[in-house]
């Protein structure tokens, strides 16, 4: 398991030297485009994938959901957003109504047991970088929580660390954070002083007092989609998105945009809920999103970095700067500890409920 | 100028505009952005264009859930129609004192709030294997929708005269036949007004769709509800003004019926 | 008698129906209240303690209570100018009540987002104008669940006071005012008082579906506005906490019986002359 905590560009970065973790090289060994999945036949079976709703659920649809469908007859199903403890009550029950799921990495590390265990004859992971290839899941996209701030609103002053975006004096207004324990105890911290590589184990006590002196100076979002509008909207002026909704709000041209200071990677997995109603299809769904060709798709519509190395090469120019992967932006920032997270997350988030609620 | 005229004339006025902004605006502003040509939510919009209608008819999201939203509403509005047509003439002429009972039973999924009746549902249709199903959720519309066919039959069979129907027994003519010839044309109107006040009731309904639907039977209001939460995409306001048309389409009806029937329109 | 049997046939399926589809589940949600995990009170004890819950309830109450002040407020002029209206405007002005009969709250609840969220209608006409520099904070808050409700219930409390004012002769209050009183007085001592049973009928609707409103206090509200019917929803829905939704159910089951009960009473000895 310590190989999940360990931030996996370092090694790369030294062997590679490049801007990129995965270069031409893993493309050329020929792991790339398969169409594995075009030969089953899944006509009239149907299965459902829950996901994060809005722009990014929207390019999985794209990138994942249609290829897998044109190539074998299947019909996917979109729901969402995904909400942990409406999963762990649907597995509870018995009865989960989703297939595929699309969770972040802390996530799975803290609930493996809600989860089915992946066919690996079914599932043919062999292209994906071997980090992001977990019994439960397989990775599908490599992403970063990030400052972003509205340049109508901030002007030439934009926010530099989460200190600046803590500091209500230089930024007054409201300011959106996500209403969930991670990454917000991470983000407490670095803008009370504390460096990156000391961030874990995280000292609890220490956040919370950090987050109580702007309490009410923020909107607390659960859904990313909404938080891209009070961005856009200017409702807010700085605060945390995710670097593919900065980009996807961005490219449609709001004035809305990030830095890569302090950004905190994480990656997102997909999982079958266990006693999910159509696995089989489920498993077929996930080896389609393996595909470079999907993966790079994906990146290519929100800016997310796939897992699969092969994709890199087919990233367009203009987003390469926008992934939380290249050697610049990775630099500036740091990997979630998921291992951290799987120890920890469910007292955190009860001491994230009661003090949301004091 | 308490006692000026004017003053009270101007008054009022002021107070109807206040109504119709208050009234009609979210409806108004509904419409001009569904047709907008932004690519996010903004107002007023930089142009117009079809884009969301558009995105509305090829997203099988949507045309899914718009048509399970059909499946559920014409069933459920006929089996409401038949059942809550057929209480009202049997309590009209029944006992008051049973009538008052059994008039408040079938009455009562209108008064208690829904979000009791959608729970209560729920955890015990998830027992009998209904949770996620077309007929659980045709099932529930029909419990929500038959209180308004009843009330809107009886209020009808109140004003109906009922010695008509016995003149016709009286005659000879067989009770089903006096039924058919003389009592069903006069309130024909009202059992098509209840029947269209089901459908519009149905076709709105969220709160039990919302306990009850899983992704793969999912009606449109729902989808819309998890999207409103989760995004600020147009679409919605493209469905919304699909969804308005559609009551509105269903009131003209009614109106033209009632006018036909030469009866004045109702409340 | 022959008569009656085929009655009792006819109205037989309905009353079935809902007694297996209706009925039996809320007795089934009344058990499952006190036996949830063990049998007991357990439940509601925990609702009549814990703050988190008891700020839930209070919440209910006093948004209810203050929907159902406006919904006064505002209805009482409107009814009084649609009696008072020439036919053609009160014609107008009763489909213009009756709109929000005709849309579903959803699409209202949609709306008024757009209207007044930050970057919303109103405004971005204040901000460009030049009347104000910061966004006002119009919805996800208290505010925005007013507006959103205030709308979807006005007409409950327009017609009872409409069908009550159409009835009054206008002349009483003149005659109150030729024989000297001022207008003012004439208006509380005569008026108001006629209108009290439509007035009553209306608060009654008004605050009962108040009570159970789910939809418009989601969307429109912040987290410190969540009533009993959205922490009944979330709490089966995300953690299929039973012994406590249905616990909360049965709270709000027994708060509106209650209400009805007693404003119905109300009404009756009124209506008695007592």
């Amino acid at each position: 398991m310590t190989k999940h905590t360990k931030p996996t560009g370092l090694n790369r970065r030294t062997i590679l030297k490049t801007s990129l973790y995965a270069t031409a090289s893993f493309a050329a060994l020929g792991a790339g485009t398969r169409s594995a999945s075009a030969a089953i036949d899944l006509s009239g079976k149907q299965m459902v994938f829950a996901s994060w709703g809005g722009s990014y659920q929207a390019a999985q649809e794209t990138a994942y959901c249609n290829p897998f469908m044109e190539a074998t007859g299947a019909t996917v199903i979109q729901d969402g957003p995904m909400n942990g403890s409406k999963l762990r009550t649907m597995v509870e029950a018995g009865e989960p109504i989703w297939d595929v799921v699309d969770v972040t990495d802390t996530f799975l590390f803290a609930n493996e047991d809600l989860f089915e265990d992946l066919d690996y004859n079914v599932v043919d992971a062999s292209p994906l970088d071997q980090t992001y290839v977990h019994p439960k899941g397989i990775g599908c996209i490599i992403w970063s929580y990030n400052i972003a701030f509205n340049t109508d609103v901030v002007g030439e002053n934009t926010p530099q660390s989460w200190a600046d975006v803590f500091d209500v004096e230089k930024f007054p207004g409201k300011r959106a954070l996500r209403d969930r324990a991670y990454p917000m105890m991470e983000i407490a911290l670095m803008a009370d002083g504390v460096a990156p590589e000391d961030l874990y184990p995280l000292d609890l006590d220490r956040a919370f007092a950090k987050l109580d002196t702007i309490k009410d100076h923020v909107i607390w979002y659960t859904s990313n989609s909404a938080a891209q509008q009070l961005f856009v909207d200017g409702e807010v002026g700085v605060g945390l998105l995710l670097n593919g909704r900065v980009f996807d709000v961005n490219k449609k041209g709001a004035p809305v945009d990030l830095t890569w200071n302090q950004n905190i990677r994480s990656i997102d997995y997909l999982v079958i809920p266990k006693g999910a109603p159509n696995t089989e299809v489920a498993q077929h769904f996930m080896n389609a999103t393996v595909d470079a060709d999907n993966q790079a798709l994906m990146a290519n519509t929100i800016a997310y970095a796939p897992c699969n190395p092969a994709a890199f090469d087919m990233i367009e120019e203009d987003v390469l700067p926008w992934l939380a992967t290249t050697q610049e932006n990775a630099d500036k920032g740091l990997l979630i500890d998921p291992a951290y997270w799987r120890d920890n997350l469910a007292e955190a988030t009860e001491r994230w409920t009661e003090w949301k609620l004091t | 100028m308490f006692y000026s005229a004017r003053f009270w004339g101007g008054l009022r006025g002021v107070i109807n505009l206040l109504l119709a902004v208050y009234m009609l605006a979210p409806l108004v502003v509904i419409l001009i952005i569904s047709f907008s040509s932004a690519l996010f939510l903004s107002f007023p919009p930089p142009g117009f264009s079809l884009q969301y209608y558009e995105k509305m008819f090829s997203n099988p999201t949507w045309t899914r859930t718009l048509w399970t939203s059909v499946k559920i509403m014409v069933p459920s509005a006929v089996i409401a129609t038949v059942l809550g047509t057929a209480a009202a003439l049997a309590l009209s002429r029944m006992e008051s004192r049973w009538a008052v009972l059994i008039r408040g039973l079938l009455m009562a999924p209108l008064i208690i709030p829904v979000i009791i009746t959608a729970a209560a549902i729920f955890g015990v249709f998830r027992i009998w294997g209904l949770y996620g199903t077309l007929p659980g959720l045709i099932l529930a519309h029909v419990i929500l929708t038959l209180p308004y066919v009843m009330s809107t039959v009886s209020a009808n069979l109140a004003v109906f005269d009922k010695r008509l129907e016995d003149a016709a027994a009286n005659c000879g003519a067989p009770p089903f036949t006096a039924f058919r010839r003389v009592t069903l044309p006069l309130i024909s109107p009202a059992v098509l007004s209840g029947m269209l006040f089901a459908m519009v009731i149905s076709f709105d309904e969220l709160i039990v769709s919302l306990f009850l639907s899983t992704p793969t039977i999912r009606p449109v209001t729902v989808q819309m509800w998890s999207n409103i939460r989760g995004d600020t995409d147009p679409t919605i306001a493209a469905i919304a003004t699909v969804l308005f048309l559609f009551s509105l389409f269903a009131l003209l009806i009614d109106g033209l019926a009632r006018r036909k029937s030469g009866r004045a329109p109702g409340l | 008698m022959i008569a009656k049997l085929r009655s009792i046939w006819l109205v037989l399926p309905a009353v079935l129906l809902i007694g297996i589809c209706f009925i039996y589940p809320v007795a089934w949600l009344l058990q499952r209240s006190v036996s949830e995990p063990v049998w007991g009170l357990q439940n509601y004890a925990e609702i009549f303690t814990k703050s988190i819950y008891l700020g839930v309830l209070w919440n209910t109450v006093t948004i209810a209570g203050v929907t159902t002040l406006l919904c006064a407020l505002f209805g009482f002029p409107v009814a009084y100018s649609m009696v008072h209206s020439r036919p053609w405007l009160r014609k107008l002005l009763i489909f213009v009540v009756l709109i929000p009969f005709w849309t579903s709250i959803l699409v209202r609840s949609f709306a008024w987002l757009v209207i007044l969220q930050g970057g919303g209608i109103i405004n971005d006409f204040l901000t460009g104008v030049g009347l104000i520099a910061e966004p006002l904070e119009l919805v996800y808050n208290r505010l925005g669940v007013l507006l959103g409700m205030v709308q979807v219930l006005l007409p409950f409390m327009v017609f009872p006071l409409y069908s009550v004012m159409a009835r009054i002769d206008g002349s009483y209050v003149k005659a109150a005012t030729n024989l000297g009183a001022n207008p003012i007085r004439a208006f509380f001592r005569i008026y108001l008082p006629l209108c009290l049973p439509g007035l009553l009928t209306g608060a009654m609707l008004v605050f009962i579906i108040s009570l159970g409103y789910f939809i418009t206090p989601a969307l429109l509200g912040g987290r410190g506005d969540i009533m009993i019917a959205q922490l009944i929803f979330e709490r089966i829905d995300e953690f299929g906490d039973w012994a406590l939704a249905s616990a909360l159910a049965i709270v709000l089951l027994v708060g509106t019986a209650l209400l009805f009960g007693f404003v119905s009473l109300l009404l009756k000895l009124r209506g008695k002359g007592v």
